[in-house]
């Protein structure tokens, strides 16, 4: 009995909740902080997949400059998901 | 080598949770209004259908695939994961990253022309 | 009752593609066995004994980014290029320095950050170096890295760019730079060919079957493996100042690029 597999199982349905919260959310700010959670889940995720390059890329660009960039794009227009 | 039940139910598991987040994440590029949440659920899709292509090439019981000093080689390509899916998924995430800065840009733009970024105000704004 | 047809659609295609991959074994027989071409990789990528096939580096993923399936990635820097240049043409007119004023975060915040800049760029430059030998490699770096850009540009202002002496179009010099030392690198075989007669390939690496000409493989006794090392670092060069290019643009106040924007739409020109 592997604890990885049990560790993967738990790390993406921690991904799924959160994926769910992000979707579902009306405030956009609130929405790309649970995208940051569930990216690093993600990248919990990878290295127990045994991919340590693809950590190293992911662990900047999706916790990194996506929230950066995506909170740049949201403080210059709109704040709500309307509808 | 085979895996026992439960061993089974949990690969099973992890690829079920990573198909219903791909599912999520296109429910949310389609049903959601506003650019920037489609711009994220966009992000979200790119990144579990990653995860998927890595978990492909995932065995149990292994080492990541880096020759270290003291290994054999037979003991290695017995041991180690599979690289190949590893190296595509390195483009495919540089690409993904590439196209959605330039939406962002986008979108950026779509704000200076119509005032808004709210798909139903703009489908009656054109022109 | 549109969302009702949207919601089933995705239901019903994502249940055939579960009862695929888990029941049928579409994917293959998920953790158990590799494939061949798995082993056979695993095999090649550091074999002092076959010299015609390997790429003489113990990171295989290293090995096949640069080596085995080079031309792939070539490519993939080809599209990031594309991308920023769209950045670049979605901003044209727009003053390229980020205006006065400005204050960032307070001063716990600032201390901080200084203290951190020089550790982020050194983890950077050795994830770039040690690419072939230890996880690592260019993309690696240049995304590390990038992280900088975005710490300068929320924690201290806008305007820090300037103050630490990076601009646009330093920052294009720079990009360029790194794009044309890979294009050296990856020419260099053919030049070779055509100046000596013999037989050599685009972005070979090590010795073929039919070709002699070989990379240095190994620097007073370090492993070095070809031509990884120096694609490394210039991918690290390349997509660091394309991060930097894309901060630097979206940290600009929004009330002066719109008034450029819309002045040269009406034809009116600032300068």
């Amino acid at each position: 009995m592997d604890v990885t597999l049990v560790l993967l199982a738990l790390f993406s349905t921690v991904g799924l909740v959160f994926t769910y919260l992000a979707i579902s959310e009306r405030d956009l700010v609130r929405a790309i902080i649970y995208s940051a959670v569930q990216s690093s889940a993600y990248a919990v995720l990878l290295y127990l997949l045994r991919a340590p390059d693809i950590v190293l890329v992911y662990l900047p660009v999706a916790v990194g400059l996506y929230p950066a960039a995506l909170l740049f794009l949201v403080g210059k227009t709109e704040k709500v998901d309307g509808g | 080598m085979a895996l026992s039940t439960l061993e089974r139910f949990l690969l099973t598991l992890t690829l079920y949770n990573l198909l219903v987040t791909a599912a999520i994440s296109i429910y949310g590029i389609v049903a959601r209004p506003s650019l920037a949440k489609k711009i994220i659920a966009l992000t979200i899709l790119g990144d579990s259908l990653n995860v998927l292509a890595i978990f492909i090439g995932f065995r149990v019981f292994s080492i990541p695939p880096v020759l270290t000093a003291e290994a054999e080689l037979s003991y290695f390509v017995g041991l180690a994961v599979d690289p190949l899916p590893q190296a595509l998924v390195l483009t495919a995430i540089v690409i993904g990253l590439a196209v959605n800065l330039f939406l962002i840009f986008l979108a950026l733009q779509v704000y200076r022309l119509y005032g808004t970024l709210d798909t139903r105000r703009i489908r009656e704004l054109r022109g | 009752m549109r969302r009702v047809v949207v919601l089933v659609s995705i239901a019903v295609s994502v249940a055939l593609l579960a009862y695929a991959t888990s029941v049928a074994g579409a994917l293959g027989y998920l953790g158990l066995e590799t494939r061949a071409l798995a082993r056979m990789l695993l095999a090649l990528a550091y074999n002092p004994g076959l010299r015609e096939l390997t790429a003489m580096s113990p990171e295989a993923v290293t090995a096949i980014v640069w080596d085995f399936r080079g031309v792939d990635t070539l490519y993939e820097t080809v599209v990031f290029y594309m991308a920023i240049i769209a950045a670049l043409a979605i901003y044209r007119g727009a003053p390229k320095v980020g205006g006065g004023g400005g204050i960032g975060l307070s001063l716990i915040a600032k201390v901080v950050t200084k203290l951190l800049i020089p550790m982020n760029i050194a983890v950077a430059v050795s994830i770039a170096v040690h690419g072939h030998l230890t996880p690592g490699g260019g993309f690696q770096a240049g995304a590390a890295l990038a992280v900088v850009s975005v710490l300068l540009a929320v924690v201290f202002s806008a305007s820090s760019f300037s103050k630490v002496g990076v601009d646009v179009s330093k920052a294009v010099a720079l990009r360029s730079a790194g794009l044309v030392a890979i294009a050296v690198v990856v020419f260099t075989p053919l030049i070779y060919s055509s100046v000596t007669g013999a037989q050599a390939y685009l972005m070979q690496s090590y010795v073929k079957v039919d070709s002699g000409f070989a990379f240095p493989v190994e620097v007073f006794g370090q492993l070095i493996s070809g031509t990884l090392i120096w694609l490394n670092v210039a991918e690290f060069l390349a997509v660091s100042f394309g991060f930097f290019i894309i901060f630097m643009l979206l940290s600009l106040r929004e009330d002066v690029v719109r008034s450029a924007l819309v002045g040269e739409e009406h034809g009116s020109q600032h300068s």
